[in-house]
């Protein structure tokens, strides 16, 4: 067989009062499920061992149980993952799937989500991001891709409404993201929408990304890696149908409701997000002690006036970018115009400031601003990038590192140094080889782990679990590693939403931390953004009961979700990711912080002389999970959530 | 007493000097609520207060020499 030769062949629908036959990638019939509603009812696999493609069709249970987005990634990860495989083997899967209220009109109906076995951490990988791309995947009526196997040759997947193919992408290794982009609209279709891996994902650079749209990244947890473990550059998607919905009329007066919603809170007072990104977040870590400074050794970074939202909006913004159906804009399309850092790009966001900013040591705007772009261009997540640097700083710093290793000196605050060792890391290049690995084994690898930010291997965000019980908790217990957002608790502890309650506090986290991991279970699932989800679709208290997701989940599909129904699919996609990490060999020895969050009382600052309390509240989070004390979710629970 | 207070983006409309940064002289006995009066923000304007950069409520006391902090809830992200 041609590799290049796609085949297809049909599967029949479980649906029987379908009769709507639809083509598939190459001209076979298949039933598709016109009955669904939100969900397209599809799903592309894609063998890329073979070459193979399938139109399967999505179980209409499973949708239901999982909503879509992250819960349809760990629902197939589970079912066909060995959790013991080797991430970068062909055995490990890449599932990219949208939610029901992807490409819709619902406000921030964005979003995407990226499931796989991190080639970072070894354990579960799930990265989202907004942008078009995802949209134009729903549209295409495709609510998930399969990723499997891996392909003899580079190739891409070019996906034109229901047809799909792999093509040779040998043209294209070597390119950039953006160069990539180009190529791909210039050969399929110029409005097309690509997400596609760079140089970084190509070398399997471990904290790689997926780049979608140019700018927009599914960041965390080696996804690009992944990618490019398959030899798979990217996937280029053209859709060309609109989101089919069970109650147009009352999804569209719900979502004028929350529009308008928005729109009235808004009306006076813009958001902060429009006005100034992500990077307006810079206030409130700093004035509460928890910007991570120097590698998380200070809370406060003397130069945060340089290199805050504010700051940005003033020098380098050109303007605010929406992603699709977003209402709030917090993208920021930025240029330096002048000096040796000049470029022009996205970004940079609240976590990229903190990263390549005050982690370094850097208050140059310019040179993490550039150090953001090249990231995008090569492929790479700000996050892990900027704190593994971080990392390598302070190592030498410390004398463990050699400058003949580096092969330049490395003090904190060098802008230039940063510019210089994301590129190298981009390329696997010189000392960018050992950075490619991550913080966690460049710190091994020089004798100190200990100096590594991580969780679960995977580096810490932008908030200082010492000044932030919750978000101590929320990291250790992530199932992705360190992550801001599985349940983000920042929210209530910094920033206001829905209230304040005390960072410093730990004995009253553990309930409400589960509660907003659900929370964010269900927003990642159904397709939304974070942003407008939390503050406009929830009840906004500190239970964030989701109810107007419910409410558009149920106009846009006819799920008929009942409120508790809905959070329990939170719930269990929670449960189902905790259960592919416990098969993985994970448990309570891996819901840890490095002792500096744990040991080492915070130095200066409102949360001067706290350390994070992790074990105190690693107890009690395990026993509103249902979990035994080693972490491990119990039979009875699985029962209940239709997991045993 | 006398207090210095920070306050941040769309905020920045009730600072008496425009500036973000700036000193308040208040009655003794003030609270946080009194720099809301003092500066005229709107009850239905949202605020999130930090006094010496723990989080704070209406009725916390100030005391010569506080920093406050002012900021519109916003999302962490």
């Amino acid at each position: 067989m041609d590799f290049f030769e796609i085949l297809s062949y049909q599967k029949l629908s479980h649906n029987p009062e379908s009769n709507d036959k639809i083509q598939t990638a190459k001209g076979g019939l298949m039933e598709k499920n016109t009955a669904i509603h939100g969900w397209c009812g599809q799903v592309l696999r894609v063998n890329l061992t073979d070459g193979r493609i399938l139109t399967e069709l999505l179980d209409s249970d499973v949708a239901k149980s999982y909503i879509g987005g992250r819960g349809l990634g760990i629902y197939y990860l589970s079912e066909e993952v060995d959790p013991a495989c080797d991430p970068l083997s062909p055995a490990n899967k890449v599932i990219m799937a949208t939610g029901p209220l992807t490409g819709t009109a619902a406000p921030t109906g964005a979003r995407y989500m990226v499931t796989t076995k991190s080639p970072l951490t070894g354990a579960i990988s799930c990265s989202n991001s907004g942008g078009n791309f995802p949209a134009e995947l729903k549209k295409s009526g495709h609510d998930a891709i399969i990723l499997e196997g891996r392909s003899p040759l580079p190739v891409y997947l070019w996906i034109n409404g229901e047809q799909a193919e792999l093509r040779s992408a040998d043209h294209l290794w070597g390119l950039t993201t953006h160069e990539t982009d180009d190529a791909l609209r210039r050969e399929t279709v110029d409005t097309a929408k690509t997400a596609v891996i760079g140089p970084a994902g190509e070398k399997m650079v471990r904290i790689a990304a997926i780049i979608n749209d140019r700018d927009r990244a599914a960041g965390r947890s080696g996804v690009g890696a992944a990618l490019g473990a398959k030899n798979l550059k990217g996937v280029v998607v053209k859709g060309d149908q609109e989101v089919s919905l069970f109650d147009p009329e009352g999804f569209k007066v719900t979502n004028t409701k929350y529009r308008n919603n928005f729109k009235e809170a808004t009306r006076d007072n813009p958001p902060p997000l429009r006005l100034h990104g992500t990077a307006i977040t810079v206030v409130g870590t700093q004035s509460h002690g928890v910007f991570p400074t120097r590698n998380f050794q200070q809370g406060q970074f003397e130069g945060w006036e340089s290199i805050y939202g504010e700051t940005l909006s003033k020098k380098f913004l050109v303007r605010a970018k929406p992603c699709f159906s977003c209402p709030i804009a917090c993208g920021r399309v930025t240029k330096i115009p002048e000096g040796p850092y000049r470029g022009e790009g996205e970004g940079p966001e609240y976590e990229t400031i903190y990263a390549l900013g005050s982690d370094c040591g850097v208050d140059d705007l310019a040179a993490l601003t550039k150090a953001n772009y090249e990231c995008n261009e090569l492929g790479i997540d700000t996050i892990s990038m900027g704190s593994t640097i971080a990392c390598a700083m302070e190592l030498y710093e410390k004398g463990y590192l050699p400058e003949s290793d580096v092969g330049m000196p490395l003090n904190w605050g060098d802008g230039q140094a940063l510019v210089q060792l994301v590129s190298q890391t981009g390329k696997r290049q010189g000392f960018g080889d050992k950075l490619a690995e991550g913080s966690l084994r460049l710190a091994t690898d020089y004798g100190h782990p200990e100096l590594a930010m991580v969780a679960k291997g995977q580096d810490f965000a932008g908030y200082e679990p010492r000044g932030e019980q919750g978000m101590g908790l929320a990291y250790a217990t992530s199932p992705i590693g360190a992550s801001h957002m599985r349940g983000d608790p920042a929210y209530f502890e910094l920033l206001g939403v829905p209230t304040t309650i005390d960072p410093l506090s730990y004995k009253d986290k553990p309930p409400i931390v589960a509660k907003w991991q659900d929370v964010f279970a269900i927003i990642d699932a159904a397709g939304l953004c974070v942003f407008f989800s939390v503050r406009y679709l929830t009840d906004l208290t500190l239970d964030a009961r989701p109810v107007g997701i419910m409410e558009l989940l149920n106009t846009a599909t006819g799920a008929n979700y009942a409120l508790e129904e809905l959070e329990m699919a939170g719930e269990r996609i929670c449960n189902a990711e905790r259960l592919f990490l416990t098969r993985a060999g994970f448990s309570r020895k891996d819901d840890s912080l490095p002792s500096r969050m744990t040991h080492e009382p915070m130095p200066a600052g409102p949360a001067k002389g706290h350390v994070c309390h992790l074990e105190e509240m690693l107890g009690p989070y395990y026993k509103c999970r249902g979990w035994t004390e080693d972490g491990i979710p119990t039979p009875e629970k699985l029962r209940e959530l239709g997991l045993g | 007493v006398q207090v210095n207070v920070d306050i941040y983006a769309n905020l920045r409309q009730y600072s008496p000097t425009g500036s973000g940064r700036f000193e308040l002289t208040l009655v003794s006995d003030a609270t946080v609520k009194s720099v809301f009066l003092a500066l005229g923000i709107p009850e239905a304007v949202k605020t999130v207060a930090l006094v010496n950069g723990r989080h704070a409520t209406e009725l916390t006391r100030l005391k010569a020499g506080d920093n406050i902090t002012l900021f519109p809830p916003m999302e962490g992200g």
